[in-house]
């Protein structure tokens, strides 16, 4: 039961890949050029998982049990890691399919993140994150707060979600979007080199999300997808040798790096690329604040910002907003006002 | 109408669609900026800068494994 877990991750590394899914992107665009097509992307995905969950939940097939929400520590941690993926170049799921498409910036930035995410929730860490996360509120989730249905905010979800959607699909630029020449055809060319749509790409991710919820239960890891707390499991099993370790999640997260892999290496997208001395060391910066991060918030961009939303937590949207202003803080500091971007365009003289 | 050349490879996203934006600034109307960059998702991020901003693109294609090319005009 468990290789459901290593399956699913495949599908969804393949996914993220071949739709170039990145969730940093989509919250740094929004600093960066003001467009809101990837965060509409990343918000399809929670409106259409909300619906699936909460059906789920009536259907008895899940049973939601919302925790007492860790305001503090959910506040600090979601803006340090937010902060954290853009000096890492990606979050959680998006350094995971970067390190598959042979990107060592994101090996680096995953081997410090999982063991990062090890020291905070069982080693040296442990005890300050542990007793942040110890100052709750009651409350756990807004239909809890406004004593009303959570389909009743599932139905407003999804309608200002498609509203949205449909902004963004009748808005055209003034030129048609150039594609990759086609050098093949049929399913490989449907799989590995056609160009995957935005939204099209969160209605198949939105779908994995769904599923992961009864895979996932099924082996008693009762939760949807989840990234963080498999990769600090990796490592305490690298350490500890204990195999109670291997859960569901494990196999979820190996089955992202190597879905991505087979997308990368299938649409020629695979190199081993070494970063320069500036990237290294903001990968492993990044790594280790997104560690940190995620095990404050209780949750990455995948876990509270994708996943606990979905669910109508708190935890998950105060989350989701303190990630977009720490993101915007590291888009001020690294990108927009780096000194990197001086490049000058090279003249090619004329008689060439 | 000249040619320029802007070398991008290396850098990660979004730095290449970031430097193409700072680097076609410093063109007259009509010259050609021709982008190397080896991050995939600037395979998305830059053909779609070029749609919403007017540029023409007159080339864009795969060099080799993880490495492309994209040629805009300054119009």
């Amino acid at each position: 039961m468990l290789l459901t877990g290593l399956g699913l991750g495949i599908a969804l590394g393949f996914a993220m890949q071949r739709g170039r899914f990145c969730v940093t992107g989509a919250f740094r665009d929004l600093w960066l050029t003001g467009s809101t097509r990837w965060l509409t992307a990343f918000l399809i995905v929670i409106a259409v998982q909300s619906a699936g969950v909460f059906a789920l939940d009536a259907a008895g097939v899940i049973t939601l049990d919302p925790q007492p929400f860790a305001w503090l520590a959910t506040i600090i941690g979601a803006f340090i890691f937010g902060f954290a993926i853009v000096l890492a170049g990606g979050c959680a799921t998006g350094t995971y399919y970067r390190a598959g498409e042979g990107l060592v910036g994101s090996w680096l930035a995953l081997i410090f993140y999982a063991l990062f995410s090890a020291i905070s929730k069982t080693g040296a860490l442990s005890t300050p994150v542990a007793a942040l996360r110890g100052i709750t509120v009651e409350a756990s989730t807004i239909h809890g707060v406004l004593g009303v249905s959570p389909w009743v905010l599932v139905v407003a979800l999804v309608t200002g979600v498609g509203l949205l959607a449909r902004h963004h699909r009748r808005r055209r630029p003034s030129l048609p979007l150039v594609s990759l020449p086609a050098r093949t055809g049929g399913i490989r060319h449907l799989l590995f080199e056609k160009k995957w749509g935005a939204f099209t790409t969160a209605l198949i991710i939105a779908a994995l999300a769904i599923l992961a919820w009864p895979l996932s239960w099924a082996t008693g890891r009762e939760s949807g997808l989840g990234i963080t707390g498999p990769s600090s499991n990796i490592v305490n099993y690298l350490v500890r040798g204990d195999p109670e370790l291997i859960d569901w999640g494990v196999y979820l997260v190996i089955g992202i790096l190597l879905g991505s892999f087979v997308a990368a290496k299938g649409s020629g997208e695979f190199r081993v690329r070494l970063p320069d001395v500036t990237t290294t060391i903001r990968s492993i910066f990044g790594g280790v604040l997104m560690g940190v991060g995620a095990s404050l918030a209780g949750g990455c961009t995948i876990g509270n910002g994708m996943v606990d939303t979905a669910t109508f937590g708190l935890q998950g949207w105060v989350s989701l907003v303190f990630m977009i202003i720490g993101t915007g803080a590291a888009t001020r500091l690294f990108i927009t006002g780096s000194a990197r971007i001086a490049a000058s365009p090279i003249r090619v003289p004329a008689d060439r | 109408m000249a040619q320029y050349t802007l070398e991008t490879d290396g850098q990660v996203c979004p730095f290449p669609l970031v430097e193409a934006g700072a680097a076609i600034t410093k063109l007259d109307l009509g010259d050609e900026l021709t982008i190397s960059f080896d991050c995939t998702q600037a395979t998305d991020a830059l053909p779609r800068w070029a749609a919403e901003n007017g540029y023409p693109v007159t080339h864009f294609d795969r060099v080799g494994d993880a490495q492309w090319t994209i040629t805009v005009q300054k119009a």
